[in-house]
């Protein structure tokens, strides 16, 4: 595992006539700008050298320098370091070689790009429409500066998205936009051969906002953490710290120790809560509402303290540019506390219940199996490789917040299947259990809670910062701009790669294992769609729900 | 009298199935520590949905399958002497037709399914297609059982043979497994697979609404106090007290039991798939026959 | 290992008990930082405008009616209950009640106004110094305008690069209606 001066020597010497610039901004930074020919080789050979493949960010350059900026990151996660690759095309013939065919989970972010951006990458296996609305009209594409944020292009008739070909033999199930195992709009179509699955396809992104577009034109640096808070219903801190933190990466803000403990207590309570939801909904998708109705009524307990520390039970609006908007008095410590040894006790009893329940065990065990090779061909993150044996963890990798501080265990088993990320998530919760005490013990008292920010903040500065979220790592790309907004800001949320290995989990599964296979990665679509399409225009092209009724079924008298 | 029974039968019946149903979902909330809907509620939601609108994909065998299944569940419980007393149609009739009607029930979902043309319906109608060819041979085994040892096939003797000859260990065998077999009967978790899975698939009702959804439900329910007042008949010791009112409400009271039985094995276990399902059924038919071939025996 | 398992969740369900509230029959406190509806405190206003710079939904406008005269409305409809506005207001007029009962069918229930008297200079005879110091050309940098307090129009403002054609093309698209409307 090579550290960072010898990836960057390493990387410049081998390709060292197409690379045009190296940045070190901070020791676990690095951001090499390349000629576009070797972006592809220069992946592979990063991916040799042990890296993980993490996101892309294309951003639009054109007033600038008349060009479409493109950033693949990486990261060596023993080592702590996060390598990214920049490059640009010239705006009017935007061709640049794919990644896609190495390194397969990349293909959305590419095709991303496609849509949004008018890029093309040559080699793509698949370069289908991914965000945009399937009438939105070629040739606009939203993350183009020159396109306003508030477009509404007309809609038009009778457009559907291409599925792909189902396989011989098989019919097509379909699941969704509407279904009761999914918690929001996105269809998968589910090729059964009898009762067994023989392939799957996936067309999300029906609940995407327009957040990143917002917040690069309409909103500035400090109300964008409120904004970041709201991609999430479940999950909605980890963002808010994410931005932060890459902000006061980019423009050098030190915030004081207090507030990043604080900060800390925060993303471990949104853990606990985000776990135990998800158990409760792993009952329900099999079956099995008791589990759902006690392991909620023991989440409740979080939510009311979550209330009582932030003014409200999900959308906390405590973590902002420079530290936290409220303390942690003595008398809220000592109810967090009593919540926690109340808690604890409470899904230690959930959890003798159900871990020897052979019932259970039948409906989760060899379930949703995918090996250890392909999780990591596939760069899935989160309890679901956590789950299949590869130990990555970025609260341990990647040290943000308090977590230098605090010792603590990634609890990693090698089941493959959906009883492992059960397993994994019950003994995440003890471990939040944990790291919330030793952080209320550990807290110092140094410093305000906000740090002021004096100064603006130099534009066009790139930073990259990782969270460790409920479902996994949290990537945020900025790139500082002027007039008090972020230029460009991308959020991978843990779904997005987690969900491009869906189809494979899949595979030669029964139809009755679909639910709690998708479920297992725990989908939030809400923040894999946040993408900068704008307001959809509605969906005057279908048919109105009396058309429909009148087509398809006959109302009012019987025997017709 | 006996004319009189029949109606007593299809009142009772009628007047009450939902109020069982009620206790069902009342104990599940209090299993699940929530307060839960009244006992009630079942009539209020049978009244509600006879209050909506009927909407038909278009074709008759759509409106006729919810009213087949009805009529197949009242005429079985018109054949079934309640009471310990055999009533008028009692004789007219024996063991198979009570199965042949049941199954006729259980056709009458899959066509409903069928004919509705939804994906999701035709994979409930098959799912429920291979729960119907599995279980029902338990249910001719608990008959077969009584037949044998009185030596004929009369609805009355049969039903009757256990608690008036006395317990055999077949018997004993024979009421622990129908009692493994009652939720599947009643379709409820574990073994609820094809009516009620509404996360997974919505099943065979899925394009069922108004009038015709009440029929389905109100069959369901019926055929849930049929099962339970089965195996309070023919395997509970008669308590006689001389009057007809006292025995009818003192069997109730039983029924009310068994579904307390039904609602905590319900609530305190998962759905089992249709591939592990059929395993579990498999295991049940073997053992029903091997205890009916220990009763030939005389054991 | 299954009967056990089971008789554990059985006891597992039996201590806590019934733990549905009866609310709304009974009401239900919050705790004492809850952010519910903010109130603003007529006396202590200095209508500086501070709220309205800082309120991310940009639920808050301002505007002057004429030199003396200063209008603030609040619109509840698009609050998010941050808690900005309490935050940076300079003479702590703004408090966030433990209201969070909200739901009505006519919008201006909800909605806060006040209207206020300015003291003018007494050199130049002016109360603010319009083209630098005005709240609504702050507002507009952000892309909103308010032409019209009564009305509460939002009308969006585009960049200068972006191509018209390319907007012509759009511009008669119809949204949809909102029912009731």
């Amino acid at each position: 595992m090579p550290s960072i001066e010898q990836v960057k020597n390493h990387l410049t010497e081998k390709f060292s006539e197409k690379v045009t610039g190296v940045e070190k901004p901070m020791e676990s930074r690095l951001f090499i700008d390349v000629d576009k020919s070797i972006i592809r080789q220069m992946s592979n050979e990063i991916i040799e050298q042990g890296g993980r493949y993490l996101v892309s960010t294309g951003y639009d350059n054109i007033e600038r320098d008349g060009t479409l900026g493109l950033v693949h990151s990486f990261t060596f996660d023993k080592e702590n370091l996060f390598v990214n690759i920049r490059t640009s095309v010239p705006a009017d013939n935007p061709e640049l070689d794919s990644i896609t065919p190495d390194i397969p989970n990349a293909g959305w972010s590419e095709r991303e790009y496609i849509d949004l951006l008018g890029m093309k990458f040559t080699g793509h296996p698949k370069p289908k429409r991914l965000i945009l609305a399937d009438d939105w009209p070629e040739g606009i594409h939203p993350l183009r500066k020159e396109i306003p944020w508030n477009l509404m292009p007309p809609a038009a008739e009778d457009v559907a998205y291409q599925l792909d070909e189902a396989p011989e033999g098989c019919t097509t199930v379909p699941i969704g936009p509407f279904h009761p195992m999914l918690h929001e709009p996105c269809h998968f179509a589910v090729y059964v051969d009898g009762e067994t699955v023989k392939g799957a396809d996936y067309r999300g992104f029906m609940t995407h906002r327009g957040i990143e577009k917002l917040c690069t034109t309409q909103v500035t640096y400090n109300e964008v953490p409120y904004i970041a808070e709201r991609i999430c219903g479940i999950c909605g801190s980890v963002h808010a710290t994410a931005y932060s933190q890459s902000v006061e990466d980019a423009a050098g803000i030190k915030i004081s120790r207090r507030s990043e403990f604080i900060r800390t207590i925060m993303l471990e309570i949104e853990r606990l809560h985000s776990h135990l939801l998800w158990l409760g909904v792993a009952g329900h998708l099999i079956g099995f509402d008791t589990v759902f109705m006690q392991s909620w009524r023991v989440r409740e307990q979080v939510m009311w303290l979550s209330e009582r520390i932030t003014g409200n039970r999900k959308t906390y609006g405590m973590i902002v540019i420079g530290g936290v908007r409220r303390d942690i008095t003595p008398d809220i410590k000592d109810d967090i506390m009593a919540v926690m040894d109340k808690l604890e006790e409470e899904v230690k009893v959930i959890h003798r219940a159900i871990v020897k329940d052979t019932a259970i065990h039948k409906r989760t065990k060899d379930v949703g199996y995918i090996s250890k090779e392909d999780t990591i061909k596939w760069s899935l993150v989160g309890p679901v490789a956590r789950a299949r044996g590869v130990d990555i963890d970025a609260r341990r990798d990647h040290p943000y917040a308090a977590y230098d501080a605090i010792e603590f265990d990634v609890p990693v088993v090698d089941s493959c299947d959906v009883w492992g990320t059960v397993v994994v998530r019950i003994l995440e919760t003890f471990e939040a259990i944990n790291i919330i005490r030793q952080v209320l013990d550990k807290m110092p008292d140094d410093g305000p809670i906000l740090t002021e920010v004096d100064e603006d903040i130099t534009p066009y500065i790139h930073a990259i910062s990782a969270v460790e979220a409920p479902r996994g790592e949290v990537i945020h790309y900025l790139i500082t701009g002027n007039e008090n907004r972020p230029d460009r800001w991308r959020v991978r949320a843990p779904t997005y790669p987690n969900l491009q290995g869906v189809p494979m989990m899949l595979l030669n599964n029964e139809l009755a294992d679909v639910p709690i296979i998708v479920g297992s990665i725990d989908p939030c679509f809400s923040c894999t769609d946040r993408l900068a399409v704008i307001d959809e225009s509605g969906n005057s092209h279908m048919l109105s729900s009396n058309e429909l009724e009148e087509m398809s079924r006959k109302s009012g008298k019987r025997g017709r | 009298m006996d004319i009189l029974l029949v109606f007593i039968n299809i009142i009772v019946f009628l007047a009450l199935a939902p109020l069982y149903e009620g206790i069902i979902r009342k104990l599940t909330a209090k299993v699940q520590s929530r307060q839960g809907p009244p006992i009630t509620q079942p009539y209020y939601d049978l009244l509600k949905l006879l209050g909506k609108d009927n909407i038909n994909p278009g074709n008759r065998l759509f409106n006729f399958a919810p009213m087949m299944s009805f009529a197949a569940i009242l005429s079985v419980i018109m054949l079934l002497p309640m009471g310990h007393r055999a009533n008028f149609l009692t004789g007219y009739a024996d063991v198979i037709t009570i199965i042949y009607l049941l199954t006729l029930g259980g056709i009458a979902i899959m066509l409903g399914a069928l004919a509705s043309k939804n994906t999701y319906a035709v994979i409930g109608a098959s799912r429920e297609m291979v729960t119907m060819i599995m279980i029902e041979p338990v249910l001719a085994m608990t008959f077969l059982l009584g037949a044998v040892k009185v030596q004929s096939l009369g609805i009355d003797s049969t039903m009757f043979s256990i608690t008036t000859q006395g317990y055999s260990w077949a018997a004993g065998i024979m009421m622990v497994i129908f009692l493994m077999a009652l939720q599947a009967f009643v379709a409820k978790q574990p073994f609820d697979t094809t009516e009620a899975e509404i996360e997974i698939l919505e099943g065979p009702f899925i394009e069922y609404s108004g009038p015709n959804y009440a029929l389905f439900k109100y069959s369901m329910m019926l055929k849930q106090m049929f099962y339970a007042a089965l195996f309070v008949t023919v395997f509970i010791p008669y308590i006689a007290t001389g009057y007809f009112v006292a025995d009818l409400a003192i069997q109730l009271a039983e029924v009310a039991v068994v579904f307390v039985f039904i609602s905590l094995i319900g609530s305190t276990n998962p759905r089992l798939r249709i591939d592990q399902a059929v395993k579990y059924y498999a295991v049940l038919i073997v053992a029903a026959i091997a205890t009916v071939g220990l009763s030939v025996y005389g054991i | 290992m299954w009967l056990t398992s089971k008789i554990k969740q059985i006891l597992m369900v039996m201590k806590p008990g019934k733990v549905t509230l009866p609310y709304p029959f009974e009401p239900r406190p919050v705790p004492e930082n809850f952010r519910g509806q903010p109130y603003w405190d007529h006396h202590k206003c200095i209508g500086c405008g501070g709220c309205a710079n800082h309120c991310p939904a940009r639920t808050i406008l301002i505007r002057d009616l004429c030199k003396e005269l200063r209008v603030m409305v609040y619109d509840g409809s698009r609050c998010t209950y941050c808690g900005r506005c309490a935050d940076v207001c300079p003479e702590d007029a703004i408090t966030m009640t433990p209201q969070f009962e909200l739901a009505t069918d006519n919008k201006e229930d909800i909605n806060e106004s006040i209207e206020l008297f300015m003291l003018t200079c007494q050199r130049c005879g002016r109360c603010y110094d319009h083209e630098i110091t005005n709240t609504i050309d702050k507002l507009s940098f952000t892309g909103y305008r308010y032409d019209s307090i009564e009305a509460r129009a939002v009308i969006p403002v585009s960049s200068e690069q972006f191509d018209k054609g390319l907007y012509e093309k759009s511009v008669n698209f119809k949204r949809p209606e909102k029912a009731g409307e």
